[in-house]
């Protein structure tokens, strides 16, 4: 069978324009290849400005690739009409206040992806999908009439969530979708996300500056440095044994303050 | 000498269902130089708390206070006027979603000339014009971006998020402020950027006695440098006092939970499931009534319906009728 997702030599360059002057281009991601299975979870990794949003946008579709392929289930992407391709590929953004459409409510920017991908649902049976959503990502009914203007950044980014995971596709891509959520919140949709996985064969991207979570769900780790794949390999490789001292620092434990665990003992 | 001094704000809502209290007496105090971090769930209000003490607020919105004072000013009682001018030249926020709040029309470095103070300039047209671009750059130095003209030429959509973070944290520490608001700084940045921007911030709050104000969703993103911090549930204080005291000895059955949870203290097998505060923050129209946190809390009783006031035991001040430790235990 083939691989779930292949992603073959593709690379990326924007021109900033300025007026009429000629642009200038500058690379931000220098052909790269991989590929993921179904089921699995891939976490990127990387320093700020180094093409991690880059990459998950071409993955998602949101970006054409300046050269290269991709293919799901052998079949090649940029051959697939938009429809066909949101069944497969979902991708929640970095900002997620910009992606929403303030104007509508937010139980009708989940019913949205359903319309056109109903199944043959009735409204009521895909409301009722909308609600089980929103209570899955620890929202309540209450906010299916909610603006989004009316939701504070860590709940937009629960119905991007939402938005991405109603339509249960094969292939969710996350850029840095974990920042804005409160740990209670963070460790719900991990669970979710786990669920998913194991019930649907659900493959995950996420893109993350988080050690703990990367090491808690990822089987496979990339490393981007300033446009370059610098390090592929399963999660338990580069932790043990990291072939670059970025990989090294990036996994390291970022916990500010080092917290006693439990310890309420007295001076 | 407190040079921020809140007590029991109130702020409340017009909605359809009525009006809701979105904050509910708060207090918060802080001193020249302090950095205080607030911690609390998504949707607690923070955010909230940071645009009512800048005066971004709608001016619907009901607002109230025994105290709302910024050193020698009365900010509720002042004229708008006159508030806008003290606290543009006094404060500055790093805000939550730093791209949303740049110009997209205009470019990175007209933006952060722009917030260069006119008053810091001398001389002639060409050579203010001069100086400005210098103090830009120097700016993007400071918050360690090293390709200054490219990232000055370019447009905010151009920008990675990391990047828009780092240069809304150029503009707010551009004319010196006493205080500064960061709602989640360095949600975009990797550990190494990250400790940077402290080192930076902490540097200023010391050298310059500038008081910041962190505001964070995790505690252990709180920094050791922050020696305060305050924890906040529905709009309600839970619990404030030295960091240290607070992550050692809570009080609080809310800052134990936020202990408990933060994702550092589970050495969990990989893929297994994690634990979870139960239940979900309640939306404002139905907000539980006395202790907010009641519906979640393991050790909620019938008093828990009156609004617990605030108890201190040393510098450490909570609001719980059942208290983790108690006034009678001395260390
Ligand atoms: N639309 C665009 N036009 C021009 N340049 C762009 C555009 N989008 C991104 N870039 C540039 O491409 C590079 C990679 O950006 P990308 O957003 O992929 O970084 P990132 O790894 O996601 O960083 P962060 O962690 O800060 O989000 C950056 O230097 C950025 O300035
Ligand atoms: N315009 C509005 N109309 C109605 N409710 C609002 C409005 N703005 C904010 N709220 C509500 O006020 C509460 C507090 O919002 P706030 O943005 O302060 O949260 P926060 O603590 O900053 O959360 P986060 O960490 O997710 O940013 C939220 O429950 C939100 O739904
Ligand atoms: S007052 Fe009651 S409900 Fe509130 S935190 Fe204390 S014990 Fe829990
Ligand atoms: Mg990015
Ligand atoms: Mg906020």
């Amino acid at each position: 069978m083939s691989k779930l997702l292949e992603v073959r030599n593709i690379s990326k360059y924007y021109t900033h324009k300025d007026g009429w002057l000629p642009g200038r281009r500058i690379c931000a991601l220098e052909p790269l290849s991989f590929s993921l299975e179904r089921g699995e979870t891939l976490a990127i990794m990387g320093e700020t400005g180094s093409g991690k949003s880059t990459i998950a946008k071409i993955i998602a579709g949101a970006e054409k690739p300046s050269s290269g392929e991709l293919f799901i289930n052998g079949q090649a992407l940029d051959k697939m009409a938009d429809q066909q391709r949101c069944r497969y590929v979902r991708m929640i953004f970095q900002d997620s206040l910009r992606s929403l459409n303030p104007q509508i409510t937010v139980g009708k920017q989940l019913l949205e992806p359903l319309l056109f991908n109903h199944d043959g649902r009735s409204l009521e049976e895909r409301k009722k999908r909308v609600f089980e959503t929103l209570r899955k990502v620890g929202l309540l009914p209450e906010h299916y009439h909610f603006y989004p203007h009316m939701l504070s950044s860590g709940q937009q980014q629960r119905v991007c969530i939402a938005r991405a995971i109603v339509l249960e596709p094969q292939i969710i891509v996350a850029d840095e979708a974990f920042a804005a959520l409160d740990p209670s919140i963070r460790a719900q949709i991990i669970n979710l996300i786990l669920d998913l996985q194991q019930d649907m064969g659900i493959s995950f991207i996420f893109v993350t500056h988080s050690p703990e979570i990367v090491k808690h769900v990822s089987d496979k780790i990339l490393i981007m440095h300033r446009g370059k794949m610098i390090e592929f390999g399963t999660t338990q490789a580069l932790i043990t044994d990291p072939q670059e001292s970025l990989t090294a620092t990036l996994l390291q434990a970022d916990n500010n303050y080092k917290v006693p665990l439990h310890s309420t003992t007295k001076e | 000498m407190n040079i921020l001094d809140i007590r029991n704000l109130t702020i409340e809502l017009e909605t359809d269902a009525g009006l809701v209290r979105v904050l509910d007496r708060f207090s918060l105090q802080l001193a020249e130089g302090e950095i205080h971090t607030l911690v609390g769930e998504s949707g607690s209000g923070k955010s909230l708390l940071a645009k009512a003490i800048l005066g971004f607020i709608n001016p619907k919105w009901k607002i109230t206070a025994d105290r709302l004072w910024w050193r020698q000013y009365d900010l509720l009682n002042l004229n708008p006027a006159a508030r806008r001018i003290i606290t543009g030249r006094d404060m500055a926020m790093i805000f939550q979603d730093p791209s949303s709040y740049l110009d997209p029309n205009d470019k990175v470095g007209a933006q952060l000339r722009e917030s260069i103070p006119r008053g810091e300039l001398s001389g002639i047209y060409l050579k203010r014009r001069a100086d400005r671009q210098t103090r830009a750059e120097r700016l993007l130095h400071r918050v360690g971006i090293k390709n200054t003209e490219e990232v000055m030429d370019a447009y905010p959509h151009e920008l990675s998020e990391g990047l828009a973070q780092k240069i809304s944290i150029a503009m707010a520490i551009a004319h010196n402020p006493k205080l500064l608001i960061a709602d989640e700084p360095t949600t975009a940045m990797e550990p190494n950027t990250r400790a940077q921007i402290y080192r930076l911030l902490t540097k200023l709050s010391a050298s310059q006695g500038m008081s910041i104000l962190m505001i964070t969703q995790d505690l252990t993103a709180v920094i050791p440098e922050s020696k305060q911090m305050s924890l906040i549930y529905c709009g309600q204080l839970m619990e404030t006092g030295p960091t240290e005291q607070l992550m050692s000895t809570p009080a609080h059955p809310y800052t134990e939970a936020m202990l408990n949870m933060s994702l550092y203290h589970q050495q969990s097998e990989p893929k297994s499931r994690l634990p979870t505060l139960t239940g979900a923050i309640p939306t404002l129209q139905h907000m539980p009534i006395g202790c907010r946190l009641g519906p979640r809390c393991p050790y909620a009783r019938k008093a828990c319906v009156q609004q617990p006031a605030l108890r201190k035991i040393k510098s450490q001040q909570f609001a719980c009728h059942y208290p983790l430790r108690d006034g009678d235990d001395h260390e």
